[in-house]
């Protein structure tokens, strides 16, 4: 008879067998895993376009090709798992031009050639550039390699409690009732109402696929989890969940319709939803422990999404219960790449904490992460938003935070790379008479204020028509007052805390502390060598070594440190300042995403040594080599020092491996560390505790370990399926941590 | 001169250390030992003086030495620190150290700055920072000794004149000055750093923990493995030193059978 534990090592195994045969099918893929599943061979969709410039939009267009997208498929069935349902394509594929297909539609020769025939030489179709064309912003956008947000990933969270109360069939139930009051909004509601429809076929499918496979099942103890997965099935097809199992269910399925949509959608406060399930089957005698174990750990193999256990309530009362505990266990007993975010508050229970981090030590697989939640809370607080508010705003993202069904931030798809709009201040000031490090800076304040004023103009745009391009048609469901007025989540949501990141900071801040130091105090260079070496891409490799051994953000109390409190300071003042329509409002963080090599394009050599088109720095972190003993304490006091203050992060992202084991006491040691970095005020905390001799196996032959998880970002991945470019920017941030 | 303000030659000071005594700390090396360990991993914290190490390989051929080196090429080792300027630096980690984390004074030798050791030790004391020490215990200072929360010291080899031979002094006074510290009712760390074909066989660890079983403030009694780190060191500093082979890992899991000093209760 097959334990728990044989059947979880049977879903690790498969898990490898997809990342590898996905790498196969995809290439490589810089991203979260997502819990996709290989596509089938025979896999096919023919997309309906109704845009002339050959892609699709608005309620109708996005309907009608989410329904054939989840007509096409197939059902997920594995009789070792509990719940059913995966997710394996998405809309987006097909509203992009042909240079940024999937390999797997490329190979596809019926389908590459229809997307072909429509295409134009547009860099993305995801956006109605035809019908809302913002050419006057462009050159702006590109003069300071500003990332707009325009066409962006859904960026934002559903409030689960919704669709769990009222299941599939309350939803259509709810689209029904609000048609007859809003008239006028007929189209969409027959759009909301077929995306539905199309998810209940979907389950449909599966519980004809398990009724196929229930007869030719013999062994008894996998017959039974069959018929359990069927009746689960049938009573969400249409009911809302009721227990544990089925809450469990619908989530997944949920969660694989608003992926297959826009990729997005964003996990939940794990341990507190689904408590009551939990609660209730526990006492009934349906559930014991281990199951609930089991399923949470399928539910987390399902989709890695981001989900936050633990915290403190609006009066600052745990929310630590015993089910937060079995998270922390069921993502041990799976152990691949588990988003999960635990928040971190002195008055949260400190021996669940000890637990955290001990999973992170024992597995070495980049979960769980953490973040601070008094410092979040109180900043996001400083935008005008109530206490019960902001303690309900979870870590749902790479660097991310979102109210639950209320917000429509768009965070993490807005930035603006610092470095380039220094590049830009530096041009100006070239040919002037006066030159200082205090005059470059005015320069680029003012070029800075420029870049704000031009993302802040994008960012309305996209908000002022993103419902006529990409409504919200699934994360709709679940976002208070949608289907109650009929208008998108970009319409209508309470809060619109719009994330603006700047990317760059230590080049910027090590720039100014480089100048600083070589030119100005210690007269070593001057500015016309500093010019020469910029414009020469360093050809004098001592002025390029010169500037680059000046003292670095991140070291201590160096002058670069005094520089990115100072440009933090006019970062925040700016965004914060910049006026909104609409209620709207502009929130900094410091971030970069997965692009620092992206942005590091488009800059040319810099004042601190790097050479011209190099990565920038990453996100909120120092650049290399920034101290001799590459503490982590001296990274996580620079970074505490340089948090906007407004709810959003500047995540602390350390990769290293602590040459000490959970036996000499490790744990103690990372635990007084996080305390401490949260106490500082810090946000975030992306952490990679590794073993160097498995990642340096892992760099030199991906396949040696394919189970290896690494936190790119905030996202974790596969390490076997980065590229060669992203294996190694992890290999080099751990390198420094050595 | 304010105590305070007093100096010593330091070589470097780590931060977030997890292997010089319980917890976080921060690690102040202080140049100058009397001793000459043949397998020194810190032999630019031999002498007294102010020392460059020269890494050739790094060297960018610019001709301009004279104006400063910017490659890590030539490296100044020895920068006259006063304790206020090192108490800028412990500070910045302080709420890192938690219960158990803090300052360790190592070296070369902190006995033999003794006016800089004292000092920093107060300076600690005032803003509650526990102290620990890396010391040969060649010396004993009860003063000093008794002032700290953590010794941290050595028992290289136990036999007296295969430690002369290798260390340049016989272990007669450390084998005392232990016994000594011992009664300061001080928590002790005793390590031994196990060096191929010197110290690396079963007697000489089971008579060190035999020795150190009798002294009830000794908590630990740990084997490091010889770390050739000092080797590259040593050749920028223009001087040679002998590379010793690494032990095992097995061969450290069988000496450690017999470093327990665990007492009968």
């Amino acid at each position: 008879m097959l334990t728990y534990q044989d059947r979880l090592d049977a879903m690790r195994r498969t898990k490898i067998e997809h990342t590898l045969a996905k790498k196969e099918q995809n290439g490589y893929t810089d991203l979260d895993d997502f819990g996709t599943v290989p596509l089938p061979e025979d896999y096919y969709v023919e997309p309906w376009y109704n845009s002339e410039n050959g892609s699709f939009y608005g309620l109708e267009g996005m309907s009608e090709n989410f329904c054939r997208v989840m007509a096409a498929h197939p059902a997920y069935v594995d009789p070792m798992e509990m719940l059913c349902g995966r997710w394996r394509d998405m809309l987006v594929n097909y509203r992009g031009d042909i240079h940024y297909l999937p390999n797997w539609i490329k190979k596809n020769e019926k389908l590459y050639n229809f997307i072909a025939s429509g295409a134009t030489a547009q860099w993305s179709k995801r956006w109605d550039e035809k019908r809302f064309p913002y050419d006057d912003l462009k050159p702006l956008q590109k003069k300071y390699n500003i990332q707009t947000g325009i066409d962006g990933d859904a960026h934002f969270a559903c409030d689960y409690r919704i669709g769990l109360e009222l299941g599939f069939g309350g939803l259509l139930d709810k689209i029904e009732k609000y048609r007859k009051i809003n008239t006028d909004k007929k189209d969409f509601y027959d759009a909301e109402e077929r995306c539905v429809r199309a998810i209940i076929d979907f389950i449909d499918r599966h519980i004809e696929k398990i009724r196929e496979m229930i007869p030719l099942e013999d062994r008894p103890e996998i017959k039974e989890t069959l018929l359990k997965m069927l009746s689960v099935c049938e009573n969400i097809r249409l009911g809302a969940p009721k227990t544990f199992h089925e809450a469990c269910q619908w989530v997944s399925f949920f969660n694989c319709a608003a992926r297959v949509f826009t990729r997005d959608g964003a996990g939940f406060q794990l341990d507190t939803i689904l408590y009551p399930y939990y609660e209730n089957d526990i006492k009934s005698g349906e559930l014991d422990d281990e199951r609930a174990k089991f399923l949470i750990a399928n539910l987390l193999l399902i989709d890695p999404h981001y989900y936050q256990i633990s915290g403190v309530d609006a009066e600052d009362r745990d929310l630590t219960n015993h089910l937060s505990y079995l998270i922390l266990d069921a993502a041990d007993s799976i152990n691949i790449s588990c988003n999960l975010t635990v928040r971190v508050h002195e008055n949260c229970d400190q021996s669940f904490l000890h637990r955290a981090v001990e999973y992170l030590f024992k597995n070495k697989n980049g979960w769980p992460r953490f973040c601070g939640d008094k410092n979040l809370c109180e900043g996001y607080m400083r935008n005008g938003v109530d206490k019960q508010t902001a303690r309900e705003r979870i870590a749902v993202g790479c660097n991310w935070m979102c109210v639950p069904g209320k917000e429509f931030p768009m965070n993490d798809t807005v930035k603006i790379n610092v470095a380039k709009v220094l590049e830009v201040a530096l041009e100006e000031m070239k040919n002037e008479n006066e030159r200082s490090a205090e005059y470059l800076y005015s320069i680029f304040e003012k070029h800075l204020k420029k870049a704000i004023e031009v993302t802040a103009a994008g960012v309305n745009h996209h908000l002022d028509h993103v419902h006529d391009v990409t409504p919200e048609l699934i994360m709709n469901l679940m976002f208070t007052g949608s289907i109650e007025k009929g208008l998108d989540a970009s319409q209508c949501a309470e809060l619109f805390t719009v994330g603006v990141d700047g990317a760059g900071l230590a080049v910027v801040a090590d720039s100014f502390g480089a100048i600083s130091t070589r030119i100005e105090e210690e007269k070593a260079l001057s500015w016309d060598q500093l010019y020469e070496a910029l414009e020469s891409d360093f050809a004098d490799e001592r002025i390029r070594l010169m500037l680059n051994s000046s003292p670095k953000y991140c070291h201590g109390n160096t002058v670069s440190d005094e520089w990115a409190k100072r440009l933090t300071k006019t970062w925040t003042k700016l965004v914060k300042a910049q006026k909104m329509p609409n209620g709207r409002q502009l929130v900094p963080g410091w971030f970069s995403w997965a692009r620092s090599i992206e942005y590091g394009s488009t800059v040319g050599a810099m004042p601190n040594g790097r050479k011209a088109y190099e990565p920038i720095s990453h996100g909120a972190n120092p650049n290399p080599h920034f101290r001799v003993d590459g503490a982590v304490t001296a990274q996580s006091n620079g970074i505490a020092s340089v948090q906007c203050g407004y709810g959003n992060t500047a995540p602390l992202q350390i990769e290293f491996d602590p040459k000490i084991t959970m036996e000499q006491g490790g744990v103690d040691i990372v635990l007084d560390f996080i305390k401490a970095h949260i106490a500082s005020g810090g946000t975030l905390i992306n952490i990679n505790i590794l073993d160097s001799e498995r990642l340096m196996e892992a760099h030199k032959d991906p396949t040696l370990h394919p189970d290896l998880v690494v936190r790119v970002t905030g996202f974790t991945a596969y390490f076997a399926s980065l590229s060669p470019k992203f294996r190694q920017l992890v290999v080099d941030r751990f390198l420094e941590g050595m | 001169m304010n105590k305070e303000n007093i100096s010593a030659r330091v070589t470097e000071i780590e931060r977030f250390s997890v292997h010089d005594g319980p917890g976080i700390r921060t690690v102040v090396f202080l140049k100058g030992c009397p001793l000459n360990c043949a397998w020194c991993h810190n032999p630019e914290c031999i002498s007294f003086e102010k020392q460059t190490l020269v890494y050739t390989e790094k060297c960018i051929g610019c001709g301009k030495c004279d104006q400063g080196c910017y490659s890590g090429a030539r490296v100044e080792c020895g920068k006259e620190m006063t304790v206020d300027q090192v108490m800028e630096e412990v500070l910045q980690d302080q709420i890192y150290y938690g219960e158990h984390g803090g300052l360790t004074i190592s070296g070369g030798e902190p006995l033999a700055h003794r006016e800089f050791t004292m000092a920093l030790i107060r300076a600690c004391r005032e803003k509650n920072i526990k102290v620990g020490i890396e010391t040969s215990l060649y010396r004993f200072d009860e003063e000093l000794l008794s002032s700290l929360d953590l010794i941290m010291a050595d028992m290289k080899i136990f036999d007296c004149d295969i430690h002369r031979k290798w260390v340049g002094v016989g272990n007669e006074e450390i084998k005392n000055n232990l016994c000594r510290a011992n009664e300061l009712g001080i928590p002790m760390i005793v390590r031994t750093p196990v060096i191929c074909g010197i110290n690396d066989n079963t007697e000489n660890v089971k008579r060190t923990a035999e020795f150190l079983r009798e002294l009830k403030n000794v908590t630990s009694y740990e084997l490091l493995p010889y770390h050739p780190l000092g080797v590259s060191k040593a050749e920028a500093l223009g001087i040679k030193q002998t590379e010793f082979k690494t032990p095992s890992q097995s061969q450290m899991e069988e000496l450690n059978k017999y470093a327990d000093i665990s007492r009968q209760t």
